[in-house]
């Protein structure tokens, strides 16, 4: 297992450089223009400058050699130093610069990333609670009033669209009843109870509209895969056995259920770190997903390349750490 | 201008009220605690040269601060500078060649260090500097020299007589910046100095104590601030993000922001949220102006690439004036204004609307839907309506191309006008194009509206300050966009008249402000009488405040920021 | 082995079922409402006797797995009786059923999608131990080798996963999991069906060595009809939900009296080549109808070469038509008057079993 885990990082080696070359060619390629967004009563003259000092003047190979090697090596040394706080770590070199605040992408990423995984994590995290149990029991009483509302919750949840559920609780919740604030608060820091509370707060609606939209998803999940294995023949030995129902459920179905259950939650965590891009634009969240879409709005091209860039790695990352709870979940799997 | 009006009003009545409200003379530097103000569109830096956004510079302008400023009215008002340089003051030259400032008395930077002529003249090398990408560059254009006289005067020398010399150090756009802090970010560096970007160190009521990129900026109250009762909110949390709906929504319904900038939202949204009364809607009219431009060269695309929308190839039919007017006449722009903007938009019939002085009273007659006489017109031109009902003339149909960036209310704007010229037998298709294309200037494509791969073609143009000169400029002979210049120019409609460029020479050289005036209105005259642009809408700059909240003044010319020391809150 | 020999008359049976039905529900239509029921098993009834092993043969889809599954309780099932040893399990709860498990216990036809692939071999067969005993680790552990032993499957084995195995090693292991418990009774669905032709003889023959050496009692279901007169005491034939025909071996084989049975047989390949010509090979028209639609009169009307008028009206009732012997056919139905009043199912069942006294 840990040969095949290391072959497979190395083997991710080559495909992470060429989606990196594809997501950076595709984005230069792409209509856009940096200055598109600035008023148009800028003369051309300086928009022309103003693409200069971006480095857009340069070749496009020139370009991307440059911006991998400081997304590989300057950018987490940077990281490194910033969370150790050894300095003479600090490489000398450039950082990656975001068109349109001229400031590192690195430290503007870390920035959201708090956020990012506070609201879509809970929302995410949230949802597998929820999900979990209500796709074991709407498996287990198959056809039953709990499964019907929860197959119905779940349609809800698929089909209707999160700009509409979130702006219902906002309505409901913030504007009538003036429970939770519509607006998500990032410089809030948590120090004693209050702020403790003002955080849950904010987190709710938030959390709430991913964990509906999450727990739907997985709950069929749970749910169809529970299915699949409760009438599997090994149950019934398990019954034949004389095992007492809850063992039956809990331990033979529910841990053979979970095998491609929990493939499929590993394979959701990149969505969590690319965010929510339209629930953290309705609660003005700000964490990836806007800061992704602020940037292609903005044809900030260097922060786009880098945010999918990231995301790419995390997508390799968390399919192959996928193949390896695979691995350890199910004896027949064997990787070598 | 009603809608201030309004306000005014409104906030005389609240004042009036008997309730916690309390006297100017009570009110002291951070007494009226935390304001909350939120940008859906986020702020990204806080040094308006690097960015060149409407949004950074209304942030920067509660930090940095230019030597004068325009007051709601649009006239000029000393702001750093001891008073404002005129030629009947003399520090305007008689041969309009040199304009002198003199630093107000004892201003300080936020840090404590005095502001000297040093920073004046480090501000205009660091934006002048040309790798450093300065957005506001043009400011300083035909500029020779800047120099420092002596601790508090500078001397700018222009290349050539200039007779608006407030450009440079004036208005939001041309702030100073402390020489001791970005001295080391000159030219190429510029972007390296992300501190000083972020947190650059002002003379204005603020200054940056936190500050997220297109997120939230922090704002404390600057203890040097030359006012000493001022400002009165203590603290500042300046919001990015979202979306407009949920900023209406927020000062709006629930109360949670007390400013909201540029809410461009459908009208009935607006007036169905402002209906919750914890808010007010402000707008304001500017030169922002919506217009259709007219093609006069020929944009087949059976032409070779590079003599599409050039000069070589004049335009089969829109070179007509008759059928110009016709396309004016049949357009009923109060409808527009109405279903595109609401209280948020005045039909117009001319290019530039404001300030007063230099928007013409001649143009009034076109508000008033014709299509009678735009068929009069066009039967009368030659033009017969064919079996299909389209127009033509020795075998050119009246068929064209419209086109505007991808956006609901102009998809509105295409298809009512679309409907209008079908009336009078012309043939119109539609075509929209991503605005981050249309307005990208990318010289290889073809779809920048610079490029004008069209017969017609509506969007929105603007300018800084009160004075339309450089505005008018635009369509000057020879600014139009064409392969040698990589399709850059703002003659869009590359229309050129000797006429006009001798009154727009005329303008340039003038001094005085009547005549001046006079002039615009000329040349505005020009342009819509001969229906080279077709105006439309004038589009008002939209916010929202708390009715808890006083003190703002709506400000057209300059940042909507402009007295944010003065803003309070009524009830403390 | 004659039946006599084995079960002496005034023996009791150890599995005594009357008149057990299984029915599915079929449910349909926006609401989901039943509108219709799978009669899989429809009022069978039958006698197993201790240390025999009773046959089950017929068509796949004739509800013989069903009726395994359904004396064990592995169902709910519609109606009926099940004695097991003495203790009445048809109507308990699946709850109560529990501490009657290690009696009855099932190897059942796929060794591998009955086997947990996620438990090794020991917490396969060690689970019931868990369950029902309260054991040491050590005792535990002891009995889960003894019974590997017993199997013949190696010690060492015991911390490998299912998939790891051969099909024949896997019901090895399924058969060593059944006898944990020490139980009395097996029903064996089809535990060959899966196997090659070369490993079922090992199982089948393991499976005799256990029930001599521990006394077990067999339900053996399978269609293969060598195997089942290879193995069996007693045969029962069902056809679509039915049972038709019951009989001691021999009997059975050598003269069949139902005309699916005489069907059924006449497809064996005997393997003794003088015997073939004697048999007429008997080729049944048509499909099994849809057990949620069964013919009125004769389950086995549509398709049996000797219909009378009389087999599309009436059901037969099961006769003794010979000491130990059982058939529902109106052939064999000498007294009763043509197209007379079928009786009722409760005569039908309590003059079923002549060996009960």
């Amino acid at each position: 297992m840990l040969n095949y885990t290391i072959r497979r990082l190395v083997m991710a080696v080559p495909t992470v450089i060429i989606i990196s070359l594809l997501i950076f060619l595709l984005l230069d390629l792409a209509p856009g223009d940096p200055t598109a967004q600035l008023p148009l009563t800028i003369p051309n003259e300086v928009r022309e400058e103003i693409r200069l000092a971006l480095g857009l003047g340069e070749p496009v190979m020139v370009r991307y050699v440059r911006w991998l090697q400081m997304m590989v090596v300057n950018e987490p040394l940077h990281a490194l130093a910033s969370v150790t706080g050894w300095e003479n770590l600090r490489p000398d070199g450039q950082r990656i610069l975001s068109w349109q605040s001229r400031s590192p992408v690195g430290d503007i990423i870390a920035q959201r990333i708090p956020q990012t995984l506070w609201v879509v994590g809970m929302g995410y995290l949230f949802g597998i609670l929820i999900a979990l149990p209500i796709g074991i029991i709407s498996a287990y009483k198959q056809y039953s009033w709990f499964d019907q509302i929860g197959t119905f919750i779940s349609m809800v949840g698929f089909s209707v669209p999160v700009f509409f559920t979130g702006v219902v609780l906002i309505l409901v919740f913030s504007v009538w009843l003036g429970w939770f604030p519509s607006m998500y608060d990032t410089t809030l820091r948590v120090t004693d109870w209050d702020s403790f509370m003002r955080q849950v707060r904010q987190m709710v609606l938030p959390v709430s509209v991913l964990a509906l939209f999450n727990a739907a998803q997985i709950s069929r999940f749970m749910r169809a895969s529970m299915l699949d294995n409760l009438n599997q023949d090994y149950v019934r030995t398990a019954r034949a056995k004389g095992l007492r129902e809850n063992t039956v459920v809990m331990v033979h179905v529910l841990r053979n259920s979970m095998i491609p259950v929990v493939t499929v939650i590993a394979l959701g965590v990149p969505a969590v770190f690319s965010g929510a891009i339209i629930t953290e634009t309705i609660f003005r969240v700000n964490g990836l997903g806007a800061l992704l879409i602020n940037a292609i709005y903005a044809s900030d091209i260097p922060m786009v390349q880098t945010l999918t860039f990231i995301f790419a790695v995390l997508i390799v990352l968390f399919n192959l750490i996928a193949d390896v709870i695979y691995g350890i979940l199910d004896p027949r799997i064997r990787y070598d | 201008m009603t809608s201030k009006a309004t306000l005014w009003g409104a906030a005389a009545a609240l004042a009036l009220m008997p309730a916690a409200a309390i006297a100017a003379e009570e009110r002291t530097r951070g007494s009226s605690g935390h304001l909350n103000i939120i940008y859906w569109q986020a702020v990204s830096t806080m040094n308006v040269f690097l960015s060149g956004g409407t949004k950074e510079m209304n942030a920067a302008s509660i930090v940095l601060e230019p030597l004068a400023r325009f007051n709601p009215e649009g006239e000029l008002v000393p702001w750093l500078a001891e008073y404002v340089p005129t030629l009947e003051n003399g520090s305007v030259s008689e041969d309009l060649m040199t304009i002198t400032w003199t630093l107000a008395e004892d201003i300080l930077w936020s840090d404590g260090t005095p502001v000297t002529s040093a920073d004046v003249v480090f501000t205009y090398e660091y934006c002048n500097h040309p790798e450093g990408g300065c957005a506001y560059r043009d400011r300083f254009a035909g500029i020779e020299s800047v120099e420092a006289l002596d601790e508090r005067t500078i001397r700018i020398t222009f290349d050539e007589p200039r007779p608006n010399p407030h450009v440079a150090f004036v208005g939001a756009g041309s702030p100073i910046i402390q020489k001791a802090q970005f001295e080391n970010c000159m030219g190429a560096r510029a972007p390296e100095c992300t501190d000083a970007n972020f947190a650059p160190i002002g003379t204005g009521p603020y200054v940056v104590t936190d500050f997220r990129p297109n997120d939230v900026i922090q704002f404390e109250a600057n203890p040097n601030f030359r006012v000493p009762t001022q400002p009165y909110f203590q603290t500042i949390t300046w919001a990015g993000g979202g979306d407009a709906t949920g900023a209406a929504r927020a000062v709006f319904q629930t109360g949670e922001m007390d400013y909201a900038w540029n809410l461009q939202l459908a009208p009935e949204v607006i007036e169905q949220m402002a209906a919750g009364g914890q808010g007010e809607l402000l707008v304001d009219f500017g030169p922002l102006i919506e217009h259709i431009n007219i093609n006069l060269t020929d944009p087949s695309p059976d032409l070779p690439v590079d003599e599409r929308s050039t000069k070589l190839h004049p335009h089969p039919f829109l070179t007509d004036k008759a059928v110009r007017r016709a396309l004016s006449l049949a357009i009923d722009r109060p409808l527009l204004a109405e279903i595109g903007f609401g209280e948020m938009g005045l039909p117009t019939c001319n290019f530039v609307v404001a300030p007063p002085a230099v928007s013409s009273p001649n143009n009034d007659a076109c508000l008033e839907q014709d299509i009678d006489q735009a068929n009069a017109l066009l039967d009368e031109a030659g033009w017969e309506r064919g079996p299909d009902g389209i127009r033509s003339r020795d075998g050119v149909r009246l068929e064209k191309l419209f086109q505007t960036s991808t956006n609901a209310v102009r998809q509105d704007f295409q298809a009512l006008i679309q409907q209008w010229w079908r009336e009078i037998g012309v043939d119109t298709r539609l075509r929209n194009v991503d605005a981050g294309v249309f307005f990208g200037g990318d010289p290889s494509s073809l779809d920048t509206f610079q490029r004008f791969s069209a017969d017609v073609q509506m969007y929105a143009s603007t300018f800084e300050g009160t004075d339309p000169t450089s505005f008018l400029e635009q369509r000057r002979c020879g600014r139009h966009p064409r392969p040698e210049t990589q399709w850059q120019g703002q003659n869009i409609n590359r229309f050129c008249s000797e006429d006009y460029d001798a009154l727009w020479l005329e303008k340039s050289r003038e001094a005085d402000p009547d005549r001046r005036a006079e002039l615009a209105i000329k040349l505005n005259d020009y342009l819509v009488q001969n229906y080279i642009i077709l105006p439309l809408v004038a589009r008002g700059r939209v916010s929202a405040i708390s009715t808890d909240v006083g003190g703002m003044v709506m400000n057209v010319w300059d940042s909507e920021h402009w007295n944010q020391a003065e803003w309070y809150r009524r009830t403390e | 082995m004659a039946d006599t020999l084995r079960v002496p008359p005034g023996t009791e049976p150890l599995v005594q079922v009357r008149g057990l039905k299984m029915h599915f529900p079929i449910s349909s239509g926006l609401l989901r409402r039943k509108t219709g029921a799978v009669k899989a098993v429809d009022d069978v009834s039958f006698d197993i006797f201790p240390r025999e092993t009773l046959g089950m043969v017929g068509e796949s889809g004739c509800g013989k797995s069903t009726t395994g599954r359904a004396v064990l309780r592995l169902y709910d099932i519609t109606a009926g009786s099940i004695r097991i040893d003495g203790t009445e399990i048809g109507g308990l709860s699946q709850g109560a059923l529990r501490k009657h498990r290690p009696k009855m216990q099932m190897v059942f036809q796929d060794p591998q999608a009955c086997l947990n692939p996620r438990m090794t071999l020991a917490g396969i067969i060690g689970e019931p131990l868990d369950e029902h005993t309260n054991w040491s680790r050590r005792q535990k552990l002891d009995r889960i080798y003894e019974l590997m032993d017993a199997v013949g499957l190696n010690r060492n084995f015991a911390n490998r996963y299912p998939h790891e195995f051969s099909g024949g090693q896997r019901q090895r292991i399924g058969i060593a999991r059944a006898l944990a418990l020490n139980p009395a009774f097996i029903v064996c669905d089809e535990p060959i069906a899966a196997l090659d032709v070369s490993i079922q003889a090992q199982v089948v023959n393991l499976l005799e060595e256990l029930q001599e050496k521990l006394g077990l009692t067999y339900l053996f279901i399978s269609h293969d009809l060598s195997m089942v007169r290879h193995i069996a005491t007693r045969v029962a034939v069902m056809y679509l939900g039915k049972v038709v025909e019951i009989a001691p071996r021999e009997a059975l084989y050598a003269e069949p009296l139902h005309p699916y049975t005489q069907a059924l047989l006449s497809a064996v390949p005997d393997p003794d080549p003088a015997s073939e010509r004697k048999v007429e090979r008997i080729i049944l028209k048509g499909d099994v109808p849809s057990p949620a639609n069964p013919p009125k009169g004769c389950n086995f009307c549509t398709r049996c070469p000797a219909v009378m008028p009389v087999c599309r009206e009436v059901e037969p009732q099961t006769l003794e038509v010979a000491p130990g012997r059982f058939v529902a056919c109106h052939l064999h139905d000498k007294g009763k008057p043509i197209g007379g009043p079928t009786p009722g199912a409760n005569q039908t069942t309590s003059n079923q079993q002549g060996a009960t006294p």
